[in-house]
């Protein structure tokens, strides 16, 4: 069932490969968008049989692959992949729909985004730290290559910094897995949250700081950031939604998975650091917005904020955070992709991102009054307006966190409050005001342009409306991810809270610092 | 029947709700062959049946006891989110309310509007307007509330914003949502801590938890303040006090709604809350200081406006500052009276000064004059919305304020001394506007004046007769909604001549706005403290720039630092590091020059390094291996 989602991608990909160059991009982009919507198709399908009480990896799948090596492939879904899955398949479907048709080379263009897909498919899947770290690596040559090919002006150096950086994080998370399996001496790669409960501490510090950091990086959180502002800013639409939308997800999806899951004592020990990281990160990516002139890196330093949530949520680690970094994940999935499709439309109007050119954009004869709208209700969902996704998971995270890192949390809730205000300063320049006379014969939005942002809009309205929808999928595997394994074994359903707060009594972690209220 | 209908008036919001989406056809501009009207008339339609369900419910819910719906939201490990309604003839009181302006208003518009081009538009905001209201109303949770005062934000900004292509309705609408949003947001952190510290989040679980909560008293004062926060950015109080003024730049039905409805919608939902405000006095402390300076504050502002409708929003703030001060004394009822009092004076005298408007084309007060003898109707109606609202006539206020005065509340001095110079200022303030409008000559902007057109006038009429009805809701008032017990003591001074001085302070105000001389043309003093003083009053004792030297500087100066600690620290040290690399490899290719002596002699060069390394230290050992080996 599951290899279906990496290997259909791969198979679309070589099929393209081997297809004649000189068909016309139309084509390509068929034939991509047919198999990516087969993807989705599949996701659903599995999201028809997935249960999520369990609580436990579904729909596994193990074949040797290199013995010696103590990597096996093997797959498997549970409630925290699921909706990174369907995510990743919506998104892919999007980007790939909303390319333009025109452009340079389209083969290998939906050919990488058909890779980039599977890869990130298969890197969420993967039950084997080594098979997940291939993945994670793999995914990074896609994304090099739809920047360096199809960026704006300082492509190759954007292209350039963001494989650095992110060859850097995979080195570092290498070397953790590494570390890992040396100390332990274990035969094999596979994962099993017991792996390191037997190191001492110390150790498990050790191991989890590279770890953290590679991660960080690909999340990124201040100040291992600034990769992606560039990157953001040269690559293509598309790119950027899936950019956005999902590749970010792996780092947060690493922490919960590896960080949390592998780690858990010494990430309980450093849990309070992280909030405070965070909390800067945070506030850092919405101070920084404000400044930005160019549209796509007001969203993109929106992204570091918004990212720093989950980070702040993973730290809490309560089984209401987990979910909410879950929740968080995937609404900042959505909204983000919506926001960068919109400039996105911005741009190939205007030919401009930049707040202090563009005016009155939302004109209803001559301007973009349809964008403008949904910007105005993308950035609300951004800011946290109850009523579409974004409100309901900050809460979450926010309510999660409160009782353990009551400080952090508030100053997490005043990035939100500085949301509104870099989004009202780019909507109040580039959509209000009169529409100046350079502007006034913008080309007309196609509704196969608007099409997507609609499907976008919609989805965090009814998520926002009926998060249980969403919440339901991941709950019960965030529940049991921080109970430690020997509770986990005696009794299943232990509320993992009570749990923390055995950890905190019995001293096994330094105590957190507390803070008066 | 009768049943299901009070049963279902937890739908009511959504006929606003679906209003607003009807609308979208016409305001996307895929009809556009029959111009924006339908979308106008079915909001219409959808009000009329939110307002007449609403009728049937509130007078069928005399006969029954309160009661809550509970809608089961979202149930995550130990958040448990419920939806609570409350049906009680209070809440459902409140939501006629809201429907029966909301009625008004939208007829009044579509004469107001009549020519604006986003008719539809408009009509999409006020269905969503009306459905956050209604649903405020009958909310009986925080959490639901506090979503709904968020959609209010939401769409507050969007119909400030309405004419979105003028410079000072940009920066209105930004200001009105950053400003609320500052309250909310303080807001959403007391939610969350009273979410985490075990509290139930409907209103009556609250009651009880405040009741029992073993909060520290540093906690529980951080907690009151946090939950003021909301409400004052809502109801215009000191410091979030500026937004309403400039809100005033969007359409004149929207500030209807803006000055009557939507201010008391925060106060509502703080008198919901005042069961927590027990917990501490500071916040009790706290919300009667935030009153007090706003009903002074704001009396003194509005009398110093030129602009019609800023002299009117400048004197909500004050009378919301009296709901303040009454919620913190814990004087419920009376709360709720002030704010059904005022919001009604405050429609009828906003849709009277929109006639104004309309038919003059200008805001400003000192260039109309005479319009009395040519629109009689605006004028009764004026006349009979400043009347209820400045307690000197028997209307809406003068019960109101009269109950207050009963003897069954405590009242201490210096709240009467508020009170009177409340109504004083009030009004002073309006006799002045009125005779600048209505009386005296008539100059270029008022000469040709058209009468109200029929969808204004007829909402207008019909509210003048409902401002003149009013005083039977404060002289019928029957329940006993506060904490503490009546007091049967009459022995009070302030009661015994509260009410006097009260009409005292009304008729000298009045008769000081009749005295004053009034300047049309040139509205500046020539005095130099005199113009100081009204240039103070006028600038809103320069709030604003206080503001711009300390919050919005403080915002604007970490954002540039930290945008320039990104690309010139940050990025700077990463480039740096590139560029060092970078430099190392070039410099280093120069050795790569071809010549096979220097190839070897860096071979040997290495060897010998590598062979010191192994040795070093150990050299006994290789001379002794030498030695044996020279000895055979």
């Amino acid at each position: 069932m599951l290899s279906v989602l990496i290997w259909g991608p791969f198979g679309g990909a070589l099929a393209l490969a081997l297809l004649p160059a000189d068909w016309s991009p139309a084509r390509f982009r068929q034939i991509a968008l047919a198999i990516a919507s087969l993807m989705l198709l599949w996701t659903l399908a599995i999201a028809w049989q997935f249960d999520p009480a369990p609580a436990t990896w579904q729909f596994s799948e193990s074949l040797a692959w290199l013995p010696p090596l103590g990597l096996r492939y093997s797959l498997g879904l549970d409630g925290l992949s699921f909706p990174l899955i369907c995510l990743n398949s919506l998104l892919t479907v999007i980007a790939i729909y909303s390319s333009a048709v025109e452009r340079s080379r389209p083969r290998f263009y939906y050919l990488l985004l058909l890779l980039l897909s599977g890869s990130v498919a298969g890197a969420f899947l993967a039950r084997d730290l080594l098979l997940f770290f291939l993945f994670y690596e793999l995914e990074i040559v896609p994304l090099y290559f739809l920047i360096a090919i199809w960026g704006g002006q300082r492509r190759g150096y954007a292209a350039m910094k963001f494989l650095l950086y992110t060859a850097i994080s995979g080195i570092l998370v290498l070397a953790s897995f590494l570390g890992v399996v040396w100390l332990t001496a274990a035969d094999s790669f596979a994962y099993d949250p017991q792996l390191a409960q037997t190191l001492p501490l110390t150790t498990q510090l050790l191991l989890l700081l590279p770890l953290l950091v590679g991660l960080l990086i690909k999340i990124p959180i201040f100040p291992f950031h600034t990769w992606l502002p560039d990157a953001h800013v040269e690559a293509s639409t598309p790119v950027s939604v899936l950019l956005a939308g999902v590749l970010l997800k792996l780092g947060t999806y690493g922490l919960l998975r590896f960080g949390i899951g592998l780690f858990l004592d010494a990430w309980v020990a450093i849990a309070p650091w992280l909030a405070t990281l965070a909390a800067i990160s945070a506030l850092y990516g919405a101070l920084s917005a404000i400044a930005q002139q160019d549209m796509k890196k007001v969203v993109a330093y929106s992204s570091i904020a918004h990212m720093a949530y989950i980070l702040l949520a993973a730290a809490a680690s309560t089984p209401l955070s987990l979910t909410a970094a879950v929740f968080q994940m995937v609404s900042h999935g959505l909204i983000s992709a919506l926001l960068f499709l919109l400039v996105g439309v911005v741009y190939a109007k205007t030919g401009s991102r930049d707040v202090t050119v563009l005016r009155g954009l939302l004109n209803p004869e001559r301007g973009l009054p349809l964008v403008g709208s949904l910007t105005i209700l993308a950035a609300m969902a951004s800011a946290g307006i109850p009523g579409m996704v974004g409100f309901i998971a900050e809460f979450m995270v926010f309510r999660g966190s409160f009782p353990l890192f009551k400080i952090q949390t508030l100053w997490c809730m005043v990035g939100t409050g500085l949301t509104a205000v870099y989004f009202l300063l780019m909507i109040n320049r580039v959509f209000f005001g009169r529409l100046p006379e350079t502007l006034a014969n913008l080309p007309r939005v196609q509704w196969q342009e608007r099409l997507p942002a609609v499907v976008l809009t919609l989805l965090i309205v009814i998520f926002g409306v009926q998060p249980g929808w969403m919440v339901r999928w991941s709950e019960p595997q965030m529940t049991v991810l921080v109970v430690s394994p020997d509770l986990q074994a005696s009794t299943q359903a232990v509320s993992s809270w009570k749990s923390q707060a055995v950890r905190f009594a019995a001293g096994s972690a330094p105590p957190l610092p507390v803070e008066d209220f | 029947m009768s049943d299901f209908l009070l049963w279902s008036s937890w739908w009511i919001p959504f006929y606003g709700l679906l209003g607003a989406l009807f609308t979208l056809p016409w305001s996307l501009g895929i009809i556009r062959r029959s111009g924006p009207r339908p979308a106008a008339y079915i909001n219409l339609v959808m009000t009329a049946i939110a307002f007449f369900h609403g009728s049937f419910a509130f007078w069928h819910s005399w006969g029954h006891p309160p009661q809550q719906l509970i809608f089961q939201w979202l149930q995550v490990a130990d958040l448990n989110l419920t939806l609570t309604i409350q049906q009680s003839p209070i809440s459902l009181g409140a939501l006629e309310l809201v429907a029966g302006i909301s009625l008004l208003v939208q007829i009044y518009a579509l004469g107001y509007l009549e020519k604006d081009w986003s008719l539809a538009r408009f009509y999409g905001l006020m269905g969503l307007f009306e459905a956050a209201l209604s649903g405020i109303a009958i909310s009986d949770s925080l959490l639901l509330s506090y979503g709904l005062l968020e959609i209010l934000t939401l769409s507050t900004y969007l119909l400030v914003g309405f004419w979105y292509a003028q410079p000072l309705v940009v920066t209105a609408a930004r200001d009105a949502f950053l400003t609320k949003r500052v309250g909310d947001i303080i807001l959403l952190m007391g939610l969350v801590a009273l979410s985490s510290d075990g509290a139930g989040l409907s209103f009556s679980q609250l009651e009880t938890w405040a009741a029992t909560a073993p909060l520290p008293p540093g906690s529980a004062a951080l907690l009151g303040l946090a939950l003021i926060a909301g409400p004052t950015g809502k109801c215009a109080q000191f410091p979030l006090n500026l937004w309403l003024d400039e809100a005033m730049e969007g359409p004149n039905p929207a500030g209807i709604m803006r000055n009557s409805i939507v201010v008391a919608a925060g106060a509502y939902v703080l008198i919901q809350l005042q069961p927590v405000f027990t917990l501490s006095p500071v916040s009790s402390d706290a919300l009667i200081l935030i009153g007090t300076v706003t009903a002074i504050g704001a009396s003194l502002m509005a009398i110093a406006q030129i602009d019609i409708k800023r002299t009117l929003s400048h004197a909500t703030s004050a009378y919301l500052g009296l709901v303040f001060i009454a919620v913190g004394l814990g004087h419920v009822d009376i709360a709720l009276l002030l704010l059904f009092s005022h919001a009604i004076a405050k429609a009828l005298l906003f849709m009277s000064i929109g006639a104004v408007i309309l038919g003059t084309s200008t805001q400003n007060i000192t260039e109309m004059g005479g319009l009395g003898r040519k629109l009689p109707a605006t004028t009764t109606a004026f006349v009979i919305g400043a009347a209820g609202q400045v307690a000197l006539l028997p209307l809406g206020m003068f019960w109101t304020l009269k109950r207050w005065l009963s003897g069954t509340w405590l009242i201490p001095p210096w709240l009467l001394i508020v009170l009177c110079f409340v109504n004083a200022l009030g009004a002073l303030n309006l006799t002045r506007v009125f005779r600048l409008v209505f009386l005296g000559p008539t100059q270029l902007k008022t000469r040709r004046v058209a009468a109200a057109l029929w969808p204004m006038a007829i909402p207008m009429w019909l509210l003048t007769i409902v401002v003149l009805l009013a005083p039977s809701v404060p002289l019928n008032w029957r329940f006993w909604l506060s904490r503490q017990a009546p007091l049967a003591d009459v022995g009070q001074w302030t009661t015994a001549w509260g009410l006097l001085l009260l009409v005292a302070a009304g008729l000298l105000g009045c008769w000081l706005g009749f005295a004053l001389e009034l300047q049309r043309a040139a509205a500046r003093p020539t005095q130099k403290s005199l113009r100081f003083l009204q240039d103070l009053l006028a600038y809103d004792f320069y709030i604003a720039r206080v503001y711009d030297f300390t919050v919005v500087w403080l915002v604007s100066a970490t954002s540039s630092l930290a945008a320039w600690c990104d690309r010139y620290v940050i990025d700077g040290a990463v480039n740096l590091v590139g560029l060092a690399t970078i430099f190392g490899g070039n410099t280093l290719k120069y050795n790569a020059s071809g010549q096979s002596q220097f190839y070897i002699l860096t071979i040997l060069l290495g060897v010998a390094l590598l062979l010191w390394l192994v040795f070093n230290g150990d050299w006994d050992l290789l001379f002794d291996a030498w030695r044996s080996l020279a000895a055979h």
